[in-house]
């Protein structure tokens, strides 16, 4: 499990943490059912208070990303914790709605927003299109 | 073991002559916690570690000085977390003022001028500092010697400032204390012996339940190690918060402008700079401010800021939006 923490990020370092390992099991490079390090072990390897560390498992275990088995260490879930796209998607909405503000506050109309948005879908190259096909070239 | 908190300070002041260099100081530490102090040179970081080891005394005020000493007592007084504590210090439930020899006994402490003997060796020096604590681990400290790769017949002025750093803190942990007091430990370290350091304390320290008061000046090496953070701004604290918790309460928020009158609720600004077009306002109660001004359809972005900016905001942040290059804040700052 590779992580890479940025010091002196306005990104808190917990949600650092949290969302690369978030991404590592959605993108499979954790795969299901592999053992991570214990608390202990990723503390030391990134040199992060281990308190940090334990609210980040315990957070990604509630969610379901991760499994606690007792005596024997934190695991990738074997299922894919889909009830949490609710929450990933309640946060997408916020982001967009903080980048359709700050178009309005660079003097764009509604008509222009929509007319970027089409724009940028159109490059995505996924309208229309299962996001199935496109995971091949966007995951990393 | 009770669960009072292992450091309680309460209304501590500390003047040296006519000047005051700690005002009305408080806080409080949990067993088990990393705190870190923060603060530019000069706020009163190293007074305020020295009065929790008993090595100056308090200016006494109202029964929390140390006006009824009697040397070689000791003590410890129960403190439930939920009694208040009317005013003074409590380290592991000892007074610092009454029972220094005692508290400096069970308490690790690293200083921020670490010459010592410079004529002694390593071996030399921990077979000089063990008769001082009667609860010191000859095993322990040789582990440490091992672990830091210190060679006993080294003499302490041929060590590297890193290696100076690592027998420090054998010295301040092969008595095995609770509580260990580090002052600003990483001053003069370069990059990997800091990485190396943060590393020997999350190892021996925070990996075995001890509680971690330190001070710093070096916020981004901070974060990831405290668990808790105190700003010390001219002698007073100016914030004590989870190191979450201040990162999600202050933040920056931008805003046109002309709306920024309608962020009427009495919030608490640090730092506001107006502009000709926007207005950008910093508060440590943001997710109120952010409440209200959704409620009044305003426009704005949210800005989140790292611990450096957050610092900057409480030291030298004008909440009246008067920053001027000849604010006497600056001037200090500058100076």
């Amino acid at each position: 499990m590779f992580i890479r923490i940025e010091k002196g990020s306005s990104v808190p370092i917990s949600r650092q943490i949290a969302s690369q390992v978030r991404a590592q099991c959605l993108a499979g490079t954790l795969p299901a059912g592999a053992r991570v390090p214990s608390v202990r072990e990723l503390a030391e390897m990134l040199t992060v208070n281990p308190n940090t560390i334990l609210r980040v498992y315990e957070k990604l275990t509630s969610e379901g990303y991760l499994e606690r088995r007792h005596g024997s260490g934190t695991f990738v879930a074997l299922k894919p914790p889909l009830s949490q796209l609710n929450g990933q998607r309640d946060k997408f909405e916020e982001e967009l709605g903080q980048l359709i503000r700050h178009g309005r506050m660079l003097g764009l109309e509604a008509a222009e927003l929509r007319a970027a948005f089409e724009q940028a879908l159109d490059n995505a190259n996924i309208s229309g299109s299962h996001p199935q096909e496109s995971q091949g070239e966007t995951s990393t | 073991m009770t669960d009072s908190p292992d450091i309680i300070v309460r209304g501590l002041s500390k003047s040296f002559g006519r000047k005051r260099v700690l005002e009305d100081v408080s806080f409080t530490v949990e067993r088990g916690r990393t705190f870190a102090l923060l603060g530019r040179n000069g706020a009163g970081k190293t007074t305020t570690l020295r009065l929790l080891l008993g090595l100056l005394k308090p200016d006494s005020s109202g029964g929390s000085g140390c006006g009824s000493a009697e040397p070689g007592s000791v003590t410890p007084v129960p403190m439930s977390k939920h009694e208040p504590f009317p005013a003074g210090m409590r380290v592991l439930g000892l007074d610092p003022c009454k029972d220094a020899i005692e508290v400096r006994r069970r308490v690790g402490y690293l200083a921020e001028d670490q010459r010592m003997f410079s004529w002694m060796t390593v071996e030399q020096i921990t077979r000089f500092m063990a008769p001082f604590y009667p609860t010191w681990d000859t095993n322990l400290a040789n582990r440490y010697l091992q672990q830091f790769e210190l060679s006993r017949s080294t003499k302490i002025k041929h060590l590297s400032k890193g290696q100076t750093v690592r027998l420090g803190l054998l010295l301040a942990l092969a008595h095995r204390p609770q509580v260990i007091i580090l002052d600003d430990p990483a001053l003069g370290l370069d990059p990997i012996m800091r990485k190396q350091f943060n590393r020997d304390l999350i190892m021996h320290l925070q990996s075995e339940g001890r509680t971690v008061f330190y001070s710093s000046h070096l916020l981004y090496e901070v974060e990831p190690i405290a668990d808790q953070v105190a700003i010390l701004d001219r002698g007073r604290i100016v914030i004590q918060q989870d190191t979450e918790t201040l990162r999600h309460n202050v933040k920056q928020l931008r805003m046109a402008s002309g709306d920024y009158h309608k962020l009427t609720l009495p919030l608490n600004k640090l730092d506001v700079l107006p502009g000709p077009t926007e207005t950008a306002v910093t508060l440590s109660d943001a997710p109120q401010a952010i409440e209200q001004l959704r409620q009044n359809g305003v426009t704005f972005r949210v800005v989140d800021l790292n611990l450096d900016e957050i610092f900057e905001a409480y030291v030298i942040g004008r909440p009246d939006g008067q920053r001027h290059a000849d604010d006497p804040k600056l001037q200090e700052a500058a100076a």
